[in-house]
């Protein structure tokens, strides 16, 4: 599972990073960080939903 | 009630409030409905469904903003061209374009860095009329908030707020004789609204600002500066969606707390719930009733056929009160966790100006309740009518002026 985002689209909600810390970092200067770009199985479900919610539709991932 | 009994155009069906229970049986009976357009030849699906409307809103490609505009009514062909310049009704790839020249004054750190400025307008707001005891909720709060805001951020004197207020309820309120008496009037708004952004313009580009006025006269989409009319688009839009939807959002709230007292105390013991209470207001209100997509091509919803050119209106308050989505979604609950709810919109068009609502709305409420703990309503409650916006035109308050309780 590898993670992608969209940076044309971000527009730093940080909706991602409520839902799934592990992988997403919004930091100070409004620019998303990834502390993993692929993430452990255990945490698909966390990411998915990250995905799903995010309001811009910035993210997706590639398995 | 019958589907056949179902009218969401007329907005006389939206004036004593939303017609929840028609949102309810469509969603279990019809949630691809076809709504007839008394008086017009083309009806449209209303989509009533969250997982709908979510779908819908992340496929602009078959999904139009453009096509037939993001609003319900079909606008004359002269128009038309007009009011495609407004962000509002465009599709990707322009309406990226356009969306990015202002989003970077929209982020989480540009809003927070205007909380000291939010609190300083808010506290004058509430001081204005602590001593008097009761006022007009509407006007003199929660308009009051989101007008000087957005003033400030445009680059608007404060002065003139009055003027954005006048002009913007007589845009958003077309169907209300109060605010606007023939379909003229409402261009004519418009039209004010354009003169007064040219002069501002001109006054920017001699003395520019650090504001988005001065940002827009220096930006470029394709290597061109913007025209006059996609300017006076961008003023329009920014102008009348910056406040008007704060504005119900805070009224609706308000209401929604004083008719829910226990929802209130639970909120006044432990303000670690503002958040949650601000979602939840969200929620309950959902400002903006509906917009409008029109298919790009034959598709299916649910399994109900779309032509191409097909109306298709998505219905947000019914997506937030989803029983398949939300636990007890008629309870009014500060503490609602998970709460998903779609009152900005989701994807392509999902509202710029989220974080910096967010902010206005928690600001506010935090400052009503230690100020103004016992506000209580003095009168009815006078609505919009309106078939797009959630509004409240006018809402008597009374509570004890704070000097007094401190002394009692």
């Amino acid at each position: 599972m590898k993670v992608i985002v969209d940076y044309d689209r971000c527009e730093a909600n940080a909706v991602c990073m409520q839902i799934c810390p592990e992988v997403f970092e919004l930091r100070d200067d409004d620019t998303l960080h990834l502390h993993t770009e692929e993430p452990d199985e255990s945490l698909r479900a966390k990411v998915m939903d990250a995905v799903r919610r995010c309001p811009r539709q910035a993210l997706s991932i590639k398995d | 009630m019958e589907l056949a009994d179902i009218d969401l155009v007329n907005p006389d069906n939206w004036v004593p409030g939303v017609p929840h229970e028609a949102l309810k049986v469509l969603r279990h009976k019809a949630p691809v409905f076809w709504q007839d357009m008394p008086g017009s030849d083309q009806g449209f699906w209303a989509i009533t469904k969250y997982d709908d409307v979510v779908a819908i809103s992340k496929d602009p490609a078959t999904f139009s903003s453009y096509r037939g505009t993001a609003l319900l009514r079909d606008l004359p062909k002269e128009d038309l061209e007009q009011t495609r310049t407004i962000m509002l009704n465009m599709d990707p790839p322009q309406h990226s374009k356009y969306r990015k020249l202002v989003s970077q004054g929209f982020t989480p750190r540009m809003t927070n860095a205007l909380e000291p400025r939010i609190r300083k307008a808010t506290v004058e707001i509430l001081d204005q009329i602590a001593a008097r005891g009761s006022c007009d909720f509407v006007r003199e709060i929660a308009a009051e908030l989101p007008l000087i805001v957005i003033a400030e951020l445009i680059g608007i004197p404060i002065e003139d707020r009055a003027k954005i207020f006048e002009w913007s309820n007589r845009l958003i309120g077309y169907d209300d004789p109060e605010f606007q008496t023939t379909e003229e009037d409402g261009k004519m708004a418009a039209m004010e609204i354009w003169l007064y952004a040219n002069q501002l313009a001109e006054i920017r580009t001699k003395d520019p600002k650090d504001d988005l006025v001065s940002l827009l006269m220096t930006s470029e989409v394709d290597g061109e500066k913007l025209t006059e009319m996609e300017f006076d688009s961008f003023f329009l839009l920014l102008a009348v969606a910056g406040n008007e939807t704060t504005r119900n959002l805070i009224s609706g709230g308000m209401l929604a707390l004083i008719e829910h007292p226990e929802q209130r105390q639970k909120l006044l013991a432990d303000p670690s719930l503002l958040n949650s209470a601000v979602e939840e207001m969200l929620r309950w209100v959902s400002p903006v009733s509906q917009f409008r997509r029109t298919a790009t091509r034959d598709t299916e919803i649910r399994g109900q056929k779309i032509k191409e050119n097909d109306k298709v209106v998505v219905y947000y308050q019914s997506a937030n009160r989803d029983e398949d989505v939300f636990v007890d979604p008629y309870k009014f609950d500060v503490a609602r966790s998970p709460n998903n709810h779609i009152a900005f919109g989701i994807g392509e068009h999902f509202c710029l100006g989220a974080n910096l609502a967010r902010l206005e709305i928690r600001i506010m409420f935090e400052e009503i309740l230690r100020r103004l703990p016992d506000i209580e309503l003095a009168g009815p409650v006078r609505r919009l009518r309106s078939n797009f916006i959630n509004g409240i035109k006018e809402m008597p308050v009374k509570f004890t002026p704070p000097r007094v309780r401190a002394a009692g």
